[in-house]
């Protein structure tokens, strides 16, 4: 239970990037089952060789906003289709991760990470869960006076309405890079923490990761609403942790973990089909709310 | 100011769908013009707009504002100078950020966007009272999400995030059409007062030709691609509808459509 609230929070900082593409650009970016392992990667082979683990976790999120940067190009200079772009970064970061780490695997074990950094302040406990917690809402505070300055306006027009904000002279290429750079950048970062929770970091940590993400701002928003982006951000930070409850949930109902992937699709499945049925047939709207 | 010398676009050159939306036009617009454009369907009016605000980029020819060629500028690029309002009521907001966002990002065109913050208690009552000039109240819902609002107010809105920055160049392409007759009229009605009050240089497509004569200073008419008449502001005072219906009706094929209204 403690470490499914501790992974929830740290997967948070994770959906909060997967919200700025999806809902905010409105651009499904898959690039980031690749970016998670890079933060992880890029940390961990830090980590090991005696970088402080706070410095190599802000390296992480630099690496996460560099292939955020590449799918940025890809779409936008490239004029690739916004999927393939992302498809494209994905499979070339796992070579690219294979090289970082030197191979598949990079154990983290006796190693000084801000997680252990944490146990010798907080051990296990509600203690650590709460450390967390805060820094979850630190990045989701930080997310939300970003959208609301004029840049953060900008971001959030140019997944609205591209013709409209492009006629106030915004570069929405411009935009579309710096808002998948910094969705990569976060998601980086939560690998780099992952890796270190859980005293590893894998090649294959970041496969399916798209429908983790998927699935918290989807089902935390289809519960916690989106009035304001405000409510929006809290709705993606309770959605990932609610999500892994979820998967501790069944794993504790005695669930096989090699079906996990295929719940995490079924749920995003039933969360994406489930408010069409609610609206009636005469509002087509809802039905493309739920879309979006 | 605004100057278009020799202006051809050709869509789908060398095919069966070959289309010559604009021919050698030429139009020179003086610093205060207020230019309305008619013709009938396809004649390139829209083109016309387009190429000026670069969303369409023309095969020959030079499109100049301020004396500067601004062919190779891209369509955001441009915009720092040239506000748009187009036909579609949805097109000019964004409809998830609430009326006192659109008008901050109108508000920062051609300028650096940071992270300074977008809403300050400052804009909002600067916005407060721009907005009470559209008499819809508006000025109440800051807060309001855009997409919330009826066609007519979500049209009144963009003609005043279009103006709010003082571009050098109004595009306006049929912004009325798609509006009621009562909203219609009071969108024409805040579009002259906005023009006449900022001197504004502007260009309207317009379908209707009492509008047509009524608003602005000059008129254009085009037809395949070309302008076929050019009526400045001491004949255009004299002219009917009817006048113009008969130009249209000199020329072959073409066909005034319903759209165009007489009343
Ligand atoms: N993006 C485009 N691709 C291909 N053809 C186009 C495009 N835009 C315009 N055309 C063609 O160019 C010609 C001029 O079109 P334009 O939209 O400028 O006419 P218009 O005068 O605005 O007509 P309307 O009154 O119907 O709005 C038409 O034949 C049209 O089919
Ligand atoms: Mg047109």
């Amino acid at each position: 239970m403690i470490t499914a609230l501790e992974l929830g929070l740290i997967y948070a900082i994770m959906a909060l990037g997967v919200y700025l593409t999806f809902r905010i650009l409105n651009f499904p970016d898959l690039t980031v089952d690749g970016s998670f392992t890079s933060g992880a990667a890029t940390a961990a082979i830090l980590i090991t060789n005696g970088v402080n683990p706070f410095l190599a976790t802000a390296a992480a999120f630099v690496v996460g906003c560099l292939a955020g940067l590449i799918t940025g190009l890809l779409h936008t200079k490239g004029n690739i289709n916004g999927l393939l772009a992302g498809i494209l970064t994905m499979i070339g970061l796992y070579s690219i991760n294979l090289r970082i780490m030197g191979g598949a695997n990079v154990p983290l074990l006796g190693q000084d990470t801000m997680i252990s950094a944490l146990r010798s302040v907080a051990g296990v406990g509600w203690t650590s869960v709460l450390v967390l917690a805060a820094v979850a809402v630190i990045f989701k505070l930080v997310m939300d006076w970003y959208l609301h300055t004029d840049n953060g306006l900008a971001l959030q027009a140019t997944g609205d309405n591209e013709q409209m904000i492009r006629s106030f002279a915004v570069s929405t290429d411009r935009q579309k890079i710096t808002g998948l750079m910094l969705s990569n950048g976060l998601v980086g970062i939560s690998g780099a923490v992952v890796a270190q929770h859980q005293g590893f970091a894998d090649i294959g940590m970041g496969i399916g990761l798209i429908l983790v993400g998927l699935a918290s701002v989807i089902v935390g928003q289809a519960i916690f609403g989106t009035r304001t982006v405000f409510q929006a951000t809290l709705a993606v930070v309770l959605g990932a942790v609610i999500y892994r409850l979820a998967i501790q949930l069944a794993l504790n109902v005695g669930l096989n973990p090699n079906d996990m992937k295929l719940m995490s699709a079924v749920l995003v499945v039933a969360a994406l089909l489930l408010p069409q049925w609610k609206a009636s047939p005469s509002s087509p709207a809802v039905a493309r709310g739920a879309q979006r | 100011m605004l100057s278009i010398t020799s202006v051809s676009k050709t869509f789908f050159p060398g095919t069966v769908n070959e289309r010559r939306a604009l021919v050698d036009v030429d139009l020179e617009m003086a610093e205060g013009d207020f230019v309305t454009v008619i013709g009938s369907n396809g004649a390139g009016k829209s083109t016309l707009l387009n190429t000026v605000a670069g969303r369409i980029i023309q095969d020959d020819g030079v499109v100049a504002l301020d004396g500067k060629d601004v062919s190779r500028l891209k369509e955001h690029q441009r915009a720092a100078r040239v506000g748009r309002v187009f036909q579609d009521p949805m097109a000019g907001t964004a409809p998830n950020l609430t009326i006192e966002e659109n008008l901050s990002l109108a508000d920062r065109r051609g300028k650096m966007r940071g992270l300074a913050r977008g809403v300050t208690k400052a804009k909002r009552e600067r916005f407060a009272e721009a907005l009470t000039q559209l008499e819809l109240g508006l000025e109440k819902r800051l807060k309001t999400k855009v997409g919330l609002l009826s066609g007519g107010q979500r049209q009144a809105l963009s003609l005043l995030m279009a103006t709010y920055s003082d571009p050098r160049v109004l595009l306006l392409d049929e912004h009325t059409a798609a509006l009621d007759p009562q909203r219609a009229e009071l969108v024409t009605r805040l579009t002259r007062s906005v023009v006449e009050e900022k001197g504004l240089t502007t260009l309207m497509v317009t379908h209707n030709m009492v509008q047509a004569l009524e608003v602005g200073n000059r008129l254009i008419m085009m037809h395949e691609g070309r302008i076929i008449l050019d009526v400045d502001a001491e004949r255009k005072s004299q002219m009917t509808p009817e006048d113009l219906l008969a130009e249209f009706g000199k020329l072959k094929g073409a066909v005034v459509d319903d759209k165009t209204m007489l009343q």
